[in-house]
């Protein structure tokens, strides 16, 4: 393995880590998971291309103020610069001929989902450079709709209409028992209506006692950028408009 | 005349309104005055822009030409390079009249790069062929800017300012202390215009407040030609919490070498983290590069409470007159100067009467704010929506291959107007962007990223 003893002879200091991707092969191959055995021989293209750019060594003229933090992240660099391997994932695409389910031509778009998911978290954990050469094409439009809508939609709709059945089968009963106004009647009062409204919107707006809090949280962020471009108009409101 | 004088008291007489008005309502006659500011004589209205840079010399321009005396101080004349992204839009050029040959690059393409490094081409379809984002040197600029501020008669100041005297009232000039070839002189004036960048010392002298800034990092890195050739017309954006948690990271190129940056607003102190992250992800196009120089600046996030206090008026960066989600500044600092400028040959009527604050507020902060504060808000809400998260990001991405808005943001940018909207248009982009959103926190929340886009937690 003479390409493994070539990257693993230049002195790994912090200014070769960070420019050239290549020396930090050696981690993969010290990784003893099955993605070794795929991950091989991509190592090995991709080398053979960084080699000659590595012995084309520059100068570099690093600071000197960025060393104690670039040898500190030496390590965790070292072990993020492995790209993400899946079987399924190629050519910077999930291979949909892959995710079939059992005796069915159908894709099972759940399961595309969840290998996306794995995928991103991933690469949250150890960033991946880009590179000219295999570009990732994949993106979320290429799922239909409906998958979205059948796993992640009707359970939430679901839930929220059985609730605000509920809410409505007690409210009705209770506004019957008091005023003696029938279910018909209460739907033709504008007040009745009203409140049947917010009672839809409430179900749908607030889950948890912690939304209240994120919706005001939410207005008072909206309006802060606006706030910060109107304190300059404050002043004269507050009639301090003497001409100086 | 005199019938509507009378009608004018009838109308408002206070004993003839309708019994149906409210007591707390109660009209009082309404009182019109004019007035006018104080002429100056002997001499024409004095006015001295601190700070040179495109804020300052629009402003020394547009105040020299109206027939303002103007004194426009800059303390570095010569051509150190300014830590900045050197990007204007187009409409500058001919705004400005800035000559082609100071461009250095005509930028045609652009990329997006998403956390899961998706790459969307930004504008190879969709910029015309005569559109292009011009890429200028900063000191290149700044010096045609201030030499042609001086040719229209702004007596251009070598020195540092070291003191602003603010004065206690309106007749008495303001004093400017600065230090000239080692001597400190004094200079007084009948208004002051600051312009002198994030650190304004005229923007403390006047207490204006303060403002949140972002840290922008960048090294400036001198590429093999091979790869620089890839960077010939192509300015890159990358997005993802390893390189930036509320900004981006670019590439943009410059006129013999690429800068690749990033920048932060919420923890600056891990800058150089985030440094290492860019450099990680464009590892493969710029290895054998060699690094020429590394800076940093702040970058106003957002205005300063006060911008216009007594006969002092804050331009440019000095006023925090940069955008959200883009950062961009250089044409916003120069249509200030100008616009200041303009407003104060207005309110002196050309140097002859003397200004006061509420001249200022009227002409160039009114102006400034019903041109301007919309597209400010609005990108500080895509700011706030697209740059939240990761999952957020990969959304943004993913619309940013819309040709549709492709169109808006580059007419939007490059123009600095709205493109003529398609209604059916708008209405698939709203529904792609709200798709994208839930689609991307759906899987990013999958397996317990943490995505925060709190306005789609109703609907998924």
């Amino acid at each position: 393995m003479s390409i493994s003893t070539t990257l693993l002879s230049p002195p790994p200091t912090a200014t070769s880590r960070l420019l050239f991707h290549t020396p930090t092969r050696p981690a993969l191959f010290l990784r003893p998971t099955t993605f070794l055995r795929l991950s091989a021989p991509r190592a090995s293209v991709e080398n053979g291309a960084g080699i000659p750019a590595s012995s084309a060594a520059v100068a570099v003229e690093e600071p000197a103020k960025a060393k104690p933090e670039a040898a500190e992240k030496e390590s965790s660099n070292g072990a993020a610069a492995s790209k993400f391997v899946d079987g399924r994932w190629i050519g910077g695409t999930w291979d949909l001929k892959q995710f079939k389910k059992d005796g069915s031509m159908e894709t099972d778009w759940d399961a595309v989902i969840d290998a996306e998911a794995r995928r991103r978290k991933w690469l949250e954990a150890n960033p991946e450079s880009t590179s000219n050469d295999d570009l990732i094409v994949f993106d979320t439009s290429i799922i239909p709709w409906w998958a979205w809508v059948k796993r992640y939609h009707l359970p939430e709709a679901e839930l929220l209409n059985g609730r605000a059945a509920m809410i409505g089968f007690f409210m009705a009963y209770f506004v019957d028992s008091l005023t003696g106004v029938g279910l018909v009647d209460q739907m033709g009062n504008f007040f009745c209506k009203t409140l049947l409204f917010v009672a839809v919107v409430g179900v749908l707006v607030i889950r948890k006692n912690e939304d209240l809090e994120t919706v005001k949280k939410l207005v008072e962020e909206t309006t802060f950028y606006d706030k910060q471009w109107q304190a300059a108009w404050k002043d004269e409101n507050t009639g301090s408009s003497k001409k100086e | 005349m005199a019938a509507a004088a009378q009608a004018h008291s009838l109308l408002f007489n206070p004993h003839q309104k309708p019994s149906h008005r409210r007591p707390s309502n109660r009209i009082r006659p309404l009182t019109i005055t004019a007035a006018s500011n104080a002429p100056i004589t002997g001499r024409k209205l004095r006015v001295a822009v601190i700070g040179g840079g495109p804020a300052g010399s629009s402003a020394a321009e547009a105040l020299a030409a109206g027939g303002i005396e103007t004194f426009l101080f800059e303390r570095n004349n010569t051509k150190t390079p300014k830590p900045c992204g050197g990007a204007i839009p187009l409409c500058m050029l001919d705004e400005f009249d800035i000559p082609l040959h100071l461009v250095d690059r005509r930028v045609t393409r652009m990329k997006i790069v998403s956390p899961s490094n998706l790459t969307v081409d930004f504008g190879s379809k969709t910029l015309k062929p005569h559109e292009y984002i011009p890429m200028l040197r900063r000191e290149v600029l700044d010096s045609f800017l201030r030499s042609r501020a001086e040719s229209a008669g702004a007596q251009l100041v070598p020195a540092l300012v070291t003191r602003l005297d603010v004065p206690s009232s309106a007749a008495e000039p303001y004093l400017i202390h600065h230090n000239l070839n080692g001597q400190i002189r004094t200079l007084a004036v009948d208004a002051v215009v600051g312009a002198d960048g994030a650190n304004s010392r005229v923007a403390k002298s006047i207490n204006a407040g303060d403002y949140a800034v972002a840290m922008a990092f960048q090294e400036r890195i001198r590429l093999p030609d091979d790869k620089m050739e890839y960077y010939r017309d192509l300015a890159e954006m990358y997005v993802g919490d390893d390189v930036s948690p509320d900004f981006y990271a670019w590439v943009f190129p410059k006129c013999d070498h690429v800068a690749v940056g990033t920048g932060t607003v919420s923890s600056k102190q891990s800058i150089k983290l985030y440094q290492q992250g860019i450099r990680q992800r464009v590892s493969q196009k710029i290895s054998g590069g060699r690094v020429i120089r590394v800076e940093a600046h702040p970058i106003p996030e957002h205005p300063r409470p006060v911008r216009v206090r007594g006969r002092v008026a804050l331009i440019g960066d000095a006023a925090g007159y940069v955008t959200k989600c883009s950062g961009e500044g250089i044409y916003f600092a120069a249509r200030s100067g100008r616009m200041c400028g303009e407003a104060i040959v207005k309110a002196s009527e050309g140097g002859d009467k003397a200004i006061g604050e509420a001249d200022l507020r009227r002409e160039y902060l009114r102006q400034w704010d019903g041109e301007f504060a919309t597209t400010f808000r609005f990108l500080d809400g895509l700011q706030r929506v697209f740059y939240r998260s990761n999952a957020a990001r990969e959304a943004l991405v993913e619309l940013c291959g819309d040709e549709y808005v492709q169109r808006m943001t580059f007419d939007s940018y490059l123009y600095k107007r709205l493109a003529e909207r398609n209604g059916w248009e708008d209405l698939r982009m709203f529904a792609g962007t709200v798709g994208s959103l839930i689609r991307c926190r759906i899987v990013g929340r999958a397996r317990g990223y943490g995505g925060e886009v709190e306005l789609l937690n109703r609907f998924v």
